[in-house]
């Protein structure tokens, strides 16, 4: 039968669905269809409609290209303020007519029409056109991973009121041809909003993402960006204050008393973004952890406080002749041990101090251990100094991940061969293998108040673990492509996730749904970093670019274009939150003045200028170092900088 | 394939599919199926391809390898393919023949014996972990773990432009210093402003180290000395105190020059020759100052206190290598450098005219002026040249080899310790230096009597070295084919401070005057370029007329861009390469635009040129230090003449006979002796 039945088939078939037997049996006998064809009816819901939809014009290809040039033309000659809005249209409709040539066999037309018009789409929508372009024939529609995305989904478009009173002007003239109408009604979601529009540098701030900008609807749940009120330390000898107000005013002298009752304390002081503290559960401090709690805070009394003028120090940590094999670095909270895990499965642990690494005591010697003495953890460690160095084997696949808990008693690492375990710090050994991912996990993070981790991967979906649980006990979905990258917030109610959809999304852990869509990355994203407050958090793109984005309205708010085309892989906020920090694959490290980029995200609404200038305001200094991409970056708790980089040999 | 030429994507062509079938045994493959197949797999490899990239880009990689290949396929649960590992990138090699083009890969056989012969491979060093400070306070030291602050391109862009220099805002690109920290840093520190586009300010560490390398590079201490050299070799970011370290050499030059210092003298070019192998450095700026410092330690009258018997000839030497290498790598079209450097040695070289034309009768005036010039400029003359390569030796050593050996003649016949030693290193220097040039130039039988006419008195020598090259085996093939020996000595990180007084390498050396064919070819090319252009050389009387000068004759060569000029230059510079006896435009008086007086008849065009400064300059300096020395010094008297048995002594010591292939003399090695 061939390529004529198809239409008849799909007619057939929705004739089925809407339930329409008599005429279904008419049709069957007057087409002469046998009973094969009819039983393997399974055309995908999508494919039908653009089957039918467009089952007129398939006799004539031509008429797409003269469509699409009508369309542009119209985008073109309409008022400037609405034609940076219209001209998002473009791409989609392109996509689609592109598909349905290629549905419809007219394959040396859709080759032509994207050579015709592919080179004018905008720049970060190539990546994705020189992957579509692969797909020749419909066979390849149906299993190709990106055509499936254009063709199950709709494409969201954001137009301004009068806007879309244009379009359907100009939809209403092209009654003749409806290809267009016909792809806007299936495919494209035109999301009509109030007000004036929108400038190019605004419309352009937003694009980017596989299918478009978010609706506005998406973003209007509100986010509790606050931080969490810190628990008391009582056994402290020197009272500690909420960790929030120490960063604001970190050479107040620490006067105020621990109180017995926390309410009267929290009352006053509670800030009005931050969540309740059990919100979600979170676990209780061990008498371990809460002196190493202490001993941060101390710690952060030191800190300096960083500027412009006054720049961080930067300790740079090279590993030798690791070639390439080196993929992923951690460091520790305290800053005391760094991870390494490699491309060959393993996993290496250094000691950055002086204090090597220690061992526990085989069991039959824990045995002898008078558990109640107060020095317990110390006796339970071999005497004996170890090596600087230790090797962790386990996993069966390249280690994309390493993570440190915040206690520094145990390192999740997550790898190719689709797992995430956790590595007791003190046996050394690995403890617990979570498996629940599919394919490849490509990034794992530690809630900052430990207990639970979220990993993220090439299946598209991003999970909420607890340490005790070997089920995720969040799924979080919708991502259009892998999950690439995963942040927890600091007050541990929220995960960031970033993908290869180009959209960074925001999840509530409590609830497990999506609280924010961000759209406006023009390469995936690779990195996340929230800052310290809690409000903002910064992407790195694989093309260079970062993007910071306000979590209160899930707009960004500042976009810095890329230097040159190598991917930032590390980022990381100071302490106090005034600089940026960013380690990029052409080895070097930059530094931002995050204040500055904050303070214009504030009066973002006087429009956005020229970009290269503002480039140039935010950047601090630009450090070199020889040969070594950057694989991680980490602020100590006194705000020094401590990158990790693997030297690649001279150039 | 059509497909192939498209903006977006390519994929396999029909004919590449066949010869992938035929390569498995199906000899006809239909076009229809070929290209279904051309267009399925082209699908399929992209899908891989794609999928691969997120696993290069996770691994934080910029470059695919084949394991991402094996891990995407295994994400579409396909069989890994086992067993390709390729470190490098598989080059695509292509061949066309039979109407048909074909790109494929290298297939080698390997002899599985060999391989399980061969001594297993090194263990892979272990991983190790290394810090350092990338920054300090916002500033990035410059350690040697640091990249250097300018890069040499960029050191160059700004000896080329310096404007680019002041239209730069304060930089926050290249790691220097910090746009704010600066200021409060410097003011710390003394600033030094130094008459220049932009002011040069040293940091107190800065002036603390050139303090400190000064001092150790010409202090007593060789331990030291080796440290300080390996620094100012090795070290980057010292580019701030480059003119700090080349006036220090050039004004370190002119006074130990006058004051016969050998040892310092060697000291400071030891230092011009670190600066040269700085990878970071990029010198062209500073050339005015070291050229002539070189040049002076090249061609100088006296360089040290007894010239019977200290070894002023290795410093010689070195400084010719240095020169040499100083044109070899800054030499470029506009600047001229080599022309100017060859000039400069021709020029010492000049004889009062052109004595191996037998007919020339207006040598007679001036000669009793030239002969003048010490043999021991002649020598570093010669020697300066020879390094420049095989063709500068047959254009400006060769034709005046007849008045050279007069020269030698008289002074072996003469009295006088150190004009013998002078005369006798010269010959030897010119015989190795002439024997291969020679040998290319003439064709066998090499005839005592022919040589006897056209060399003069070297000719006999030279036709022994001639005819000893020509039975030596090695030179047998021309010399372009031999194996690598630069001009240039290789890097001494940290020359031995064990003075041994004879020198074993030396000693030890076989006749190869093939190395120094092979130098030549590399510069056979320089030269040809020079040749090229258009060549003009004028002769004038020297407008100073101290009797210790270099000769009279100034020669002017000149290359002019100017395309309207090629047909009377060109002839010219045809003159220049092809005579052995180079019709020169010679004028007894200082005016330089007219032609000669009697005899060159027609008269030539002439370009006139003016002397650029950094040359100028290196003439006033030179002959500010002839002068100095005309005071300082007395010639060598009779006095020398008990001491000649002692420099005879010295001489084997030399061996420059044998033009060793090893790298020349070490100077420190020599040092004691000054």
């Amino acid at each position: 039968m061939g390529d004529k039945s198809t239409p008849l088939l799909a007619v057939l078939q929705l004739l089925r669905k809407y339930n329409l037997k008599g005429t279904e049996d008419i049709l069957r006998k007057e087409a002469n269809l046998g009973d094969v064809e009819y039983e393997n009816l399974d055309l995908p819901e999508v494919e039908l409609a653009s089957i039918l939809t467009a089952h007129h014009t398939e006799s004539d290809p031509y008429s797409y290209e003269f469509a699409y040039d009508s369309l542009k033309k119209f985008v073109e000659s309409s008022l400037d303020i609405y034609k940076y809005e219209l001209s998002t249209l473009l791409y989609p409709v392109f996509v689609h007519m592109y598909l349905i040539l290629i549905l419809y066999d007219h394959t040396e037309h859709a080759s032509k029409f994207l050579d015709k018009f592919g080179p004018e789409q905008e720049e970060y929508y190539q990546e994705d056109l020189n992957r579509l372009c692969a797909v020749k024939n419909k066979d390849q529609v149906k299993g190709n991973e990106l055509a499936e995305i254009y063709s199950s989904n709709k494409f969201q478009v954001q137009l301004s009121r009068d806007a879309s009173t244009q379009l359907k002007r100009y939809l209403h003239e092209q009654k003749s041809s409806p290809i267009i109408i016909n792809i806007i009604k299936n495919h494209i979601v035109i999301d009509v909003c109030d007000g004036p529009g929108r400038t190019q540098a605004q419309v352009k701030s937003t694009l980017g993402g596989l299918l478009g900008e978010a609706s506005r609807n998406e973003n209007r749940t509100k986010v509790y960006y606050g931080l969490l009120k810190e628990p008391d330390l009582q056994i402290l000898p020197a009272p500690i204050e909420d960790e929030e107000e120490a960063e604001e005013t970190p050479d107040k002298p620490k006067k105020k008393k621990a109180k017995k009752d926390n309410i009267f304390m929290k009352k006053p002081k509670s800030d009005p973004n931050a969540p309740p503290n059990d919100r979600i559960p979170l676990p209780d401090l061990k008498e371990n952890d809460k002196i190493e709690k202490s001993k941060a805070l101390r710690e952060a009394a030191k800190r300096v406080q960083l500027g412009p003028e006054c720049l961080p120090s930067i300790c740079f940590y090279t590993l030798m002749n690791s070639g390439q094999t080196a993929i992923c670095a951690d460091i520790c909270d305290d800053s005391t041990l760094l991870a390494v895990g490699f491309n060959n499965s393993s996993i290496k642990v250094w000691t950055l101090t002086t204090i090597r690494l220690r061992g526990m005591k085989s069991a039959d010697k824990l045995q002898d251990i008078d558990r109640e003495a107060g020095d317990v953890l110390v006796r339970m460690m071999e005497e004996k100094d170890r090596d600087t160095c230790r090797t962790l084997f386990g996993h069966s696949g390249p280690v994309y991940k390493v993570a440190f808990d915040p206690f520094k008693t145990m390192l999740l690492s997550c790898s190719e061969d689709s797992t995430i375990r956790l590595w007791s710090l003190q046996c050394w050994t690995c403890i617990v293998v979570y498996r629940g991912h599919v394919w490849p996990v490509w990034d794992a993070r530690w809630s900052p108040h430990g207990h639970y981790f979220a990993s993220g991967g090439h299946d598209r979906i991003a999970r909420l673990w607890a340490t005790d649980h070997h089920h995720p006990l969040r799924i979080f979905a919708g991502h259009l492509s892998d999950v690439d990258c995963i942040q927890f917030h600091p007050n541990s109610n929220y995960i960031a996730t970033g993908s290869s959809d180009r959209t960074v999304r925001l999840w509530d852990c409590l609830t497990g749904s999506q609280v924010r869509i961000m759209t406006g990355h023009k390469s995936t994203p690779f990195t996340l970093a929230f800052s310290a407050c809690g409000r903002w958090l910064a992407s790195g793109g694989g093309t260079g670019e970062i993007q910071v984005w306000d979590l209160s309205s899930g707009l960004p708010t500042a976009a810095i274009p890329p230097a040159n085309d190598s991917p930032i892989h590390a980022l990381a906020f100071s302490r106090d939150g005034t600089i940026l920090a960013s380690g990029s694959l052409d080895s070097t490290v930059k530094l931002w003045d995050f204040a500055v980029i904050s303070d214009e995200s504030l009066n973002e609404e006087n429009g956005n200028g020229a970009t290269a200038q503002k480039e140039d305001k935010f950047l601090l200094r630009s450090y070199a170092t020889k040969n070594s991409p950057i694989k991680s970056l980490h602020f100590t708790r006194r705000n020094l900088l401590l990158a990790v980089g693997s030297y690649e040999g001279s150039l | 394939m059509s497909d192939s030429e498209l903006g977006y994507g390519s994929s396999f062509t029909v004919d590449s599919v066949k010869v992938i079938a035929e390569s498995v045994g199906i000899g006809n493959l239909v076009d229809d199926a070929a290209k279904e197949l051309a267009d399925d797999v082209s699908y399929r490899l992209k899908i891989i391809v794609q999928d691969a990239m997120k696993f290069m880009q996770h691994s934080k990689r910029q470059k695919l390898s084949i394991t991402d290949i094996d891990h995407a396929l295994k994400v579409q649960n396909i069989e890994p393919q086992y067993g390709f590992i390729q470190p490098d990138t598989l080059p695509f090699r292509f061949a066309s023949g039979g109407g048909r083009e074909l790109h494929f890969i290298e297939e080698k056989d390997i002899d599985l014996s060999e391989i399980l012969s061969a001594p297993p491979p090194k263990i892979p060093l272990d991983i190790s972990l290394r810090a350092h400070w990338l920054s300090v306070d916002g500033v990035q030291p410059t350690v040697p773990e640091n990249p250097p602050p300018l890069s040499k391109e960029a050191q160059k862009l700004e000896s080329v432009d310096p404007i680019t220099k002041l239209s730069k805002p304060a930089n926050k690109d290249s790691a220097g210093k910090p746009v704010c920290g600066k200021a409060a840093r410097l003011k710390a520190s003394e600033s030094v402003h130094v008459k220049q586009l932009a002011t040069h300010e040293l940091s107190v560490e800065q002036q603390l180290y050139y303090k400190e390398i000064t001092e150790a590079c010409v202090g007593s201490d060789e331990g030291r000395r080796a440290e300080a050299l390996q620094s100012l070799a090795c070290d980057p970011g010292l580019h701030e105190m480059l003119p700090r370290m080349c006036t220090f050499i050039s004004e370190g030059v002119k006074v130990n020059v006058v004051q016969n210092n050998l040892a310092l003298l060697i000291y400071l070019m030891r230092m011009v020759k670190a600066m040269l192998d700085n990878q970071s450095l990029y010198l062209e700026k500073y050339l005015h100052e070291l050229i002539p410092s070189v040049s002076t330690c090249i061609v100088a009258r006296q360089l040290c206190m007894r010239p019977e018997v200290d070894n002023h000839w290795a410093l010689r030497d070195f400084a010719a290598r240095l020169m040499a290498q100083i044109c070899k790598t800054f030499n470029t079209s506009t600047n001229n450098l080599q022309t100017r450097v060859t000039r400069l040695f021709s020029k010492a070289l000049q004889c009062p005219s052109q004595t191996n034309n037998e007919s020339g009768p207006s040598m007679v005036p001036s000669m009793k002026e030239s002969e003048k010039t010490p043999l021991a400029s002649l020598y570093g003359a010669v020697q300066g040249l020879a390094e420049l390569g095989a063709e500068v030796v047959k254009v400006f050593i060769l034709p005046r080899v007849r008045w050279l050996g007069e020269r030698v003649e008289g002074a072996l016949s003469g009295i006088g310790g150190a004009d013998r030693l002078a005369a006798g290193n010269l010959k030897h220097q010119l015989l190795k230096v002439l024997a291969p040039v020679v040998r290319a130039h003439r064709q066998p039988p090499d005839l005592p009597e022919d040589y006897k006419r056209e060399y003069g008195y070297l000719g006999p020598s030279l036709q022994q070295m001639v005819s000893k090259l020509r039975s030596s085996p090695s030179s047998g093939s021309g010399g372009g084919a031999v194996a690598v020996v630069t001009c240039t000595p290789p890097l001494l990180p940290s020359p031995s401070p064990a003075p041994s007084p004879a020198l074993p390498t030396l000693v030890s050396s076989s006749p190869s005057p093939v190395s120094i064919q092979h130098t030549s070819h590399t510069h056979s090319k320089t030269i040809e370029s020079v040749a090229n252009r258009n060549v003009v050389i004028t002769s004038s009387a020297p407008q100073s007329p101290a009797p210790s000068t270099p000769p009279p004759q100034k020669f002017v060569i000149v290359s002019s861009q100017q395309k309207n000029q090629t047909q009377p230059a060109s002839s010219a510079g045809h003159i220049v390469m092809h005579s052995s006896q180079p019709t020169i435009v010679r004028s007894q008086n200082s005016v330089v635009v007219t032609s000669g007086p009697a005899g060159v008849a027609p008269p030539q065009k002439v370009v006139v040129v003016g002397v650029p400064p950094p040359t100028h300059q290196l003439h006033q300096t030179h002959q500010q230090h002839q002068q100095h020395q005309q005071h300082q010094q007395h010639q060598p008297t009779a006095g020398g003449v008990s001491q000649a048995p002692v420099s005879v002594v010295a001489k084997p010591v030399f061996a420059r006979g044998g033009a060793t292939p090893q790298p020349p003399p070490e100077l420190d090695d020599l040092s004691h002796l000054a």
